[in-house]
């Protein structure tokens, strides 16, 4: 079966000389949800970019949903990654001055498929009741939970998560990492997710560790002190 | 915090500098017109003429720098609200505030000096060659040209800095964390009700100076002009609102533009007061000119046109270089949201199609209130003068006003979006 996301000896140098992916081969089947973990500057970022399409590597080769995006113009690119693929970033990325409503139906208006309604993807994240209330408004769980909605609204084949618990707590997270486990199990989208935390990595089907821009490890997701230690085993 | 401050947006001061320099050239040109008219003889008709421009340039400038002040003061709220966090108290903030209006008004000035009095020498030798003043008659610099110039550019540069500060450097550190992410949402009652207040005092001193002889009508007519422009800029929330029915149904990205507009209504309105002041000074004048001319079927003498054109184009110009100003400092301060656009799956074409709709928002009202403002001042002054109620405007000037206008907007607005957009939105939106 063919891999929704598929990277071949992909290297990415940034212009200051630092090698932040060296050869990195990686292919992800439909419906697996995937951790990548590794040290600070590690390249864990950079992978994600490259497999989005947000950023271009140097060599090698990247595709995404059946596509090859390596060198495809930006905008095809935009336009595959709109009706493809979802984003949960850190940062939420959200317009605050707009409202719940206007943020999750964005993807729809810029012209990608209407695969679910508004309310249907609200009431997944169990906002219901918020979706005229603007994101500024709202608390920080709250907001990742928008995210997910807007990252789901177009029934992506892939969710690309970039430390979605990165500024939440426990709780908060499990139930940010809960949605898109079920998003994984239900619906069959792919999940490829950037962490450091060995809780949030241990809600994945699988952990691929990262360490100087290559990959150190590549299994099956243990259990959170499993991972831990891992890390550790990597980082030193 | 004023390093950080102009180490982040370096941009968002280029808007209020180019204008202050600007502010000052006029202040300047003005007192340089003032001292070399002090020889001409009174009953030339045009020895007030020194005055006159160098009270309403100084006039102008508190509204113009004032805006392009407090819209470069407002990008900052975030920044306030961490400094207030980490234990600055409001006066900190305030003193900083005053510091940079200072240090941006310092160098303007003395950029805007000399390029006044080039500009003051041109316009004396352009009313020399039409012959409205005696040709043996020199373009002398006012000696006390530079303090005056300093003191209405910094003076105003503060005023306007310390009124965008009062709200962020008065508010709780934790509210105006908040608060820096949520803009306010309320429609501003009081600010809705001095709007309307300056519009309907505008309309009555436009009808009562009518009667007034047409020299004193005329000057009062800027003022009046002023006031109203004031006035549609505070309203500028509500005005923009509505266009925004027919721009929805121009389909998603018209959608797009209208949440965009709706959120944004009160850094936009900030634009609105110059562009609304270019189109008003400029429609007031070319339709004077041409209505008189149309009814009378006599052109005004060359001289008297010379003089009303060269006078509208500068504040015109100044107006206009504001508004472009302004829209760039909100467009800067907007990057951030284009790249959340195209993260969301905008491509580059549908993201700047939505910023264009903006524009057009944009440019439809103040070509509305400009027109309407200009209506109220000119309306009554042509009945009083001409016996008509008819202005007339031949329609290539019509065409080049519009055109004018939108390309304003458009280089405010879409030329900065589009640069921005071409950064990988990943950088910026991170």
């Amino acid at each position: 079966m063919e891999s929704v996301i598929s990277l071949t000896s992909v290297s990415r140098r940034y212009p200051r000389g630092v090698q932040a992916l060296r050869d990195v081969s990686l292919g992800i089947p439909a419906g697996q949800f995937v951790a990548v973990m590794g040290a600070t500057g590690s390249g864990k970022s950079t992978l994600l970019h490259c497999a989005a399409g947000l950023d271009r590597p140097d060599g090698g080769r990247v595709r995404l949903a059946g596509q090859d995006i390596t060198r495809m113009r930006e905008a095809r690119l935009t336009r595959l990654r709109r009706d493809r693929a979802g984003f949960v970033f850190q940062s939420y990325n959200l317009l605050s001055e707009l409202t719940v409503r206007q943020n999750v139906a964005l993807p729809v208006r810029l012209g990608g498929p209407r695969a679910r309604t508004v309310d249907e993807v609200l009431g997944l994240v169990g906002l219901g009741g918020l979706g005229d209330r603007p994101v500024g408004e709202l608390s920080g769980g709250q907001r990742q939970r928008v995210a997910v909605a807007r990252a789901l609204v177009t029934a992506p084949a892939v969710v690309f998560a970039d430390e979605p618990t990165g500024a939440l707590d426990p709780a908060t997270g499990a139930h940010i990492l809960r949605l898109l486990r079920t998003a994984a199990d239900r619906d069959g989208v792919t999940v490829l997710m950037v962490t450091h935390d060995p809780a949030a990595a241990a809600w994945s089907d699988r952990l691929v560790l990262l360490r100087e821009g290559a990959v150190a490890d590549d299994g099956p997701a243990a259990d959170a002190t499993r991972i831990a230690h891992q890390l550790q085993a990597v980082a030193a | 915090m004023i390093r950080q401050a102009f180490r982040a947006n370096p941009w968002a001061f280029l808007g209020p500098a180019a204008t202050q320099a600007l502010a000052a050239a006029l202040v300047t040109t003005g007192l340089g017109l003032t001292a070399s008219l002090d020889g001409v003889p009174p009953d030339n008709g045009i020895a007030d003429l020194g005055i006159i421009f160098t009270l309403s340039s100084a006039y102008l400038t508190v509204l113009v720098v004032g805006v392009t002040m407090g819209t470069a003061i407002a990008g900052q709220a975030r920044d306030m609200a961490l400094v207030r966090t980490i234990g600055a108290t409001p006066g900190r903030v305030r003193r900083a505030i005053a510091a940079q209006a200072v240090l941006v008004a310092l160098p303007a000035t003395a950029a805007g000096i000399p390029l006044g009095l080039l500009a003051g020498y041109a316009w004396w030798h352009g009313l020399a060659g039409a012959g409205v003043v005696p040709s043996e008659a020199t373009f002398r610099v006012y000696g006390g040209t530079v303090p005056i110039a300093y003191a209405v550019t910094v003076g105003t540069s503060l005023l306007g800095a310390l009124v965008a500060a009062i709200r962020p450097s008065r508010l709780r550190p934790s509210v105006a964390l908040t608060e820096a992410l949520v803009s306010r949402r309320g429609r501003g009652r009081v600010r809705t009700a001095i709007g309307v207040l300056l519009l309907a005092g505008g309309v009555t001193l436009a009808v009562v100076i009518s009667g007034f002889d047409a020299a004193t009508a005329d000057q009062a007519g800027l003022f009046v002009m002023l006031a109203m422009c004031v006035g549609a800029g505070l309203l500028g929330p509500v005005l923009l609102r509505v266009t925004l029915p027919v721009v929805r149904r121009l389909g998603p990205v018209g959608a797009l533009a209208a949440d965009a507009v709706t959120a944004r209504a009160r850094s936009l309105s900030g634009a609105l007061v110059p562009l609304t002041l270019a189109v008003a000074f400029a429609a007031f004048t070319v339709v004077l000119g041409t209505t008189t001319a149309h009814v009378t079927g006599v052109a005004a003498p060359a001289a008297d046109r010379w003089l009303e054109y060269s006078g509208t184009g500068a504040y015109t110009a100044f107006a206009a270089v504001a508004a472009v100003n302004t829209l760039l400092t909100v467009m800067h301060a907007r990057r951030r949201e284009l790249a959340v656009v195209r993260l969301a799956g905008g491509t580059r074409g549908r993201t700047l199609a939505v910023v264009v709709c903006e524009a057009l928002v944009v440019t439809s009202t103040a070509l509305a209130a400009g027109a309407a403002v200009a209506a109220t001042t000119l309306l009554p002054l042509l009945h009083t003068a001409l016996g008509t109620w008819r202005p007339w405007l031949p329609v290539s000037w019509l065409v080049a006003g519009i055109a004018g206008t939108t390309a304003l907007v458009f280089a405010g607005m879409v030329g900065p979006a589009a640069a921005a957009l071409r950064r990988p939105p990943i950088e910026v939106a991170g």
